[in-house]
């Protein structure tokens, strides 16, 4: 589905001349096709940043698409698991979708506008399979990825640098909501939205907007711990939250080559966000019924608390009998927490019934010797971290 | 609400798959109801569409509690403009001039070749009859027909079995290249290779075509062709009785708009007068497009069967012209007897190829291949009913700005044959493939409701996942020529699809 990218130049976002000027390590990575930093300074900094002040980050590469017409409500409440039915204008909801076997594509979130105009924004391209979905709606499905520049502005203190920059009454918005603005001359929405598990906003201009409003922002988080932050830290950050990441924490359906990987939303911590009692059909809802009633979920997505200090990338999973149960999906030191923190897909009942004598095999590298770790873990929330600030309205306010 | 269904099922359409599979259902005491859309029911085995037919299998007619009409056997006559025609029925070549005075050569090959492709044509019917397993079911059943194909493929012996597999995806051009030296003969059975199908001789694919017509005309070249006495529509008048007598209800008149679902279930159906019906099975007789993105609906799909019904292909290629004439004509060197056989215009392989090529840019030739049909019924005038190939779906300078010419052309090529039929038309209809889509609401006017290819044949027809009858929705089945084993006007697939159906309830 990702275009073959081995041979052809990455593109800069309209923030380049910006983010490469930050960067003091010209490390890159490419994201569906743009060339983005994945860290501008070292990883902890940006961490803290994230966590204590502000942190910006450049998100143009992620896929956007504009889906508008007469059909745009409907076709959004097909595509997705989730009862959209009742979504309000202005707002913002994290769905995922599957294909015909009830398996997860992507996961993402819709922006609505109006019933005939919404926004999809994801992490990978997925024009053809929004454009096949649509066939028999009346909606006009359009990539905006190149045409619309975003940044996540996340951390306690994003609503006062925010608010600094010129977003009035900003502290009023809601999770969830998002908001149109004019900002010296410039249209500018901002959403209540973030990867971060933080108090945190999205903001969405157009591109010829871009320097000028990184400026602007920089300016005005000067006193407020701002700090660019790069694809490492926002690693740290979505593990801390329990955000799932697609080809991560599980294959995407339609990328996966093995039937074996691909993953139901029950079998990734998503069942939450299937509706079977919604009115109309959904992609794949015959197949998540048929899962449901015939209780067939193989495996969960669970947090583990670790014991010890050392990160278990990549362990394999074992019950007290050392047999092979799951595997370590992503992993993390946890600094805010002070916790040694993990995602891990179980086979079930493991990480359900079973939450207890479950073990991790950390192979933690010393200087060219590996150093094996046989570490208890115990089955937790996925959230590890879920400040209150998050969801609090109006906002903190900092000066 | 299906708790009050008055029907046990609703047929879609009216077609003779529908009819055959109302009286099945019928017959085991199910109260069934036919939606038909048009005035009358019996589709395309319509008078104006259907010249030949194929005998219906003991099969079928015992399904619905045995058919009392008579066939009358034709005789095909590949017409030359020398006037030195081939005449054939079955594998014999009914005058001995017939191929041998040509080559000697041809005419013994041709008990051979026949011999050869009858052999082929009962393996892959013996798969045909009964409904197609489904590889992913993991059922024994289907896992065991499967197998009994393999074997009797296997059981043709070493030689056959490796002829088969040479045959399977070969074009039949070249297979009659090899085994004959007549050009006129080669063009005859090319013709009925491709005949209704979107291939040309020379396209891959073209000798199972014929192996599946033959499958269903007595695994014979040109024996099991015939017409039914009275007129073909006899066969859905006998089919209307049966189902008054088993007490089916028929609508006609009855356009059905949507099937109606709850709880993700098809329940019932509502007309296009807003009328509702209700009943616990819903079998749609229409094409597998028409079933999937009319009645069920395209937000009612997933995506990935959309993109099946989708890549489905069914734009018919033949169009039908039908000349009433004022008296009945000579063709040369034909008697009162040729005329009352099938007489076919492709003279050689090439001349079908060079008629296909524009075809697929969606233009037309004006030579097209021609089979022609006479009719004269004593109180009427005579008629000659002309299936013309190939004549694409959609044309590039559109079908109003063209008809007209196209028509001349055809009578220009059976002046060939017939030189004085200028004189006694009197009128003239033609049917293009999207005249029959709109007339008999078929997608495309394909006559078998979808290509009769290897990607659309046995478990992938119409589509994988819809090949045992049942729709993507519960409580929807289909039963028309879209579904295994395809058209040919068997009623199969009626017959199949009830017993599915039945398995249902």
């Amino acid at each position: 589905m990702t275009q073959d990218l081995r041979y052809s130049a990455l593109k800069k976002t309209p923030f380049h001349s910006r983010t490469s000027l930050a960067s003091r390590t010209n490390k890159y990575y490419n994201w569906n096709g743009y060339t983005v930093p994945t860290e501008y300074s070292t990883t902890e900094l940006e961490y803290t940043a994230a966590r204590n002040g502000t942190s910006v980050m450049d998100l143009t590469p992620m896929g956007k698409y504009e889906i508008i017409g007469d059909h745009a409500h409907q076709f959004v409440d097909y595509l997705v698991t989730r009862d959209l039915s009742k979504m309000k204008d202005n707002t913002v909801a994290y769905i995922i979708w599957c294909n015909e076997d009830g398996k997860v594509i992507d996961d993402g979130t819709i922006f609505k506008f109006s019933s005939t105009k919404f926004m999809l924004c994801c992490a990978v391209k997925i024009y053809n399979w929004l454009n096949d979905s649509a066939y028999g709606f009346d909606v006009t499905i359009t990539d905006v990825t190149d045409t619309i520049a975003a940044l996540a502005i996340q951390g306690p203190t994003s609503c006062s640098t925010l608010k600094k920059f010129g977003a009035t009454d900003l502290e009023t918005l809601k999770p969830f909501e998002m908001r149109e603005y004019k900002i010296d001359g410039f249209d500018i929405l901002i959403s209540r939205t973030g990867f971060t598990g933080d108090l945190g906003y999205e903001l969405w201009t157009e591109p010829k907007n871009a320097e000028t409003t990184w400026d602007n922002i920089e300016i005005a988080g000067k006193e407020l711990k701002l700090r660019p932050f790069g694809m490492y830290a926002l690693e740290m950050t979505r593990i801390e939250a329990g955000f799932i990441q697609t080809n991560t924490d599980f294959m995407a359906a339609e990328d996966s080559l093995r039937p074996t990987r691909m993953r139901s939303p029950y079998e990734i911590g998503m069942g939450w966000l299937v509706h079977l009692n919604k009115n109309s059909y959904f992609v794949g809802k015959k197949a998540l019924k048929k899962e449901k009633e015939e209780n067939t979920t193989e495996r969960c997505l669970v947090g583990l608390d670790i014991d010890g200090d050392k990160p278990a990338h990549g362990s394999v999973i074992y019950n007290s009998k050392k047999e092979d149960i799951g595997i370590v999906t992503a992993a993390l030191w946890s600094p805010i927490m002070k916790k040694n923190i993990a995602l891990a897909s179980l086979k079930r009942p493991y990480g359900i019934k079973i939450k207890e004598n479950i073990f991790a095999e950390i192979y933690h590298p010393e200087e060219l010797e590996y150093r094996k770790i046989w570490a208890r873990c115990k089955v937790v929330k996925r959230q590890f971290f879920n400040p209150e600030r998050r969801n609090k309205v109006p906002a903190d306010l900092y000066e | 609400m299906s708790g009050n269904s008055s029907f046990d099922a609703i047929i879609i359409g009216g077609g003779h798959n529908g009819l055959v599979c109302a009286n099945v259902l019928a017959r085991k005491n199910k109260r069934v109801l036919i939606c038909e859309a048009r005035k009358e029911c019996g589709g395309m085995v319509s008078n104006d569409i259907t010249n030949y037919v194929p005998p219906v299998t003991s099969a079928v007619s015992s399904s619905i509690g045995g058919m009392q009409i008579n066939y009358i056997p034709k005789t095909t006559i590949a017409l030359s403009e020398t006037g030195q025609h081939i005449r054939l029925v079955g594998n014999q070549h009914i005058d001995h001039k017939s191929i041998s005075t040509f080559s000697s050569h041809d005419a013994d090959r041709f008990n051979d070749f026949h011999e050869k492709m009858s052999k082929f044509s009962k393996t892959l019917g013996s798969f045909m009859m009964a409904s197609p397993p489904r590889i992913m079911n993991n059922s024994f059943s289907d896992y065991f027909k499967l197998f009994k194909l393999g074997l009797n493929v296997r059981l043709l012996g070493k030689k056959n079995f490796n002829e088969f597999a040479r045959m399977i995806g070969l074009n039949i051009a070249d297979e009659l290249e090899d085994n004959f030296e007549n050009t006129l003969l080669q063009g005859l059975i090319a013709h009925d290779s491709v005949i209704g199908s979107n291939l040309g001789p020379r396209s891959p694919g073209s000798l199972i075509n014929l192996l599946y017509r033959m499958a269903i005309h007595n695994n014979s070249l040109f024996g099991g062709i015939f017409q039914i006495e009275g007129g073909n529509d006899q066969f859905t008048k006998h089919l209307i009785e049966k189902c008054k007598s088993n007490n089916v209800e028929i609508k006609t008149s009855a356009s059905v708009k949507n099937c109606i679902i709850e709880n993700d279930c098809a329940v019932g159906v509502e007309l296009k007068n807003g009328e509702k019906m209700y009943a616990k099975k819903i079998i749609s007789n229409a094409d597998p497009r028409s079933t999937y993105f009319s009645l069920l609906g395209s937000q009612n799909l997933d995506t990935d069967v959309k993109r099946k019904i989708k890549h489905h292909r069914s734009k018919g290629r033949v169009a039908k012209l039908i000349l009433e004439l004022d008296k009945l004509p000579s063709f040369n060197n034909c008697d009162d007897n040729d005329l009352d056989s099938r007489m076919v215009v492709a003279p050689s392989i090439d001349y079908i190829e060079e008629t296909f090529n524009p075809s697929k840019f969606d233009k037309l030739s004006l030579e097209p291949t021609l089979e022609i049909c006479v009719k004269k019924d004593s109180d009427q005038n005579p008629k000659l009913d002309i299936q013309v190939q190939y004549a694409p779906y959609k044309t590039y300078q559109g079908w109003e700005n063209i008809k007209e010419s196209y028509v001349e052309s055809i009578i220009r090529i059976i002046s060939k044959y017939a030189p004085n039929i200028n004189e006694y038309i009197e009128r003239k209809k033609l049917l293009t493939p999207d005249d029959i889509e709109l007339e008999y609401n078929v997608s495309g006017g394909h006559w078998h409701h979808g290509e009769i290819q290897i990607d659309q044949l046995f478990m992938m027809r119409p589509i994988p996942g819809a090949s045992q009858y049942k729709t993507h929705l519960d409580g929807l089945f289909m039963c028309g020529a879209g579904t295994h084993p395809g058209g040919g006007l068997t009623g199969i697939s009626g017959k199949n699809a009830a017993k599915a159906v039945l398995d249902d309830f």
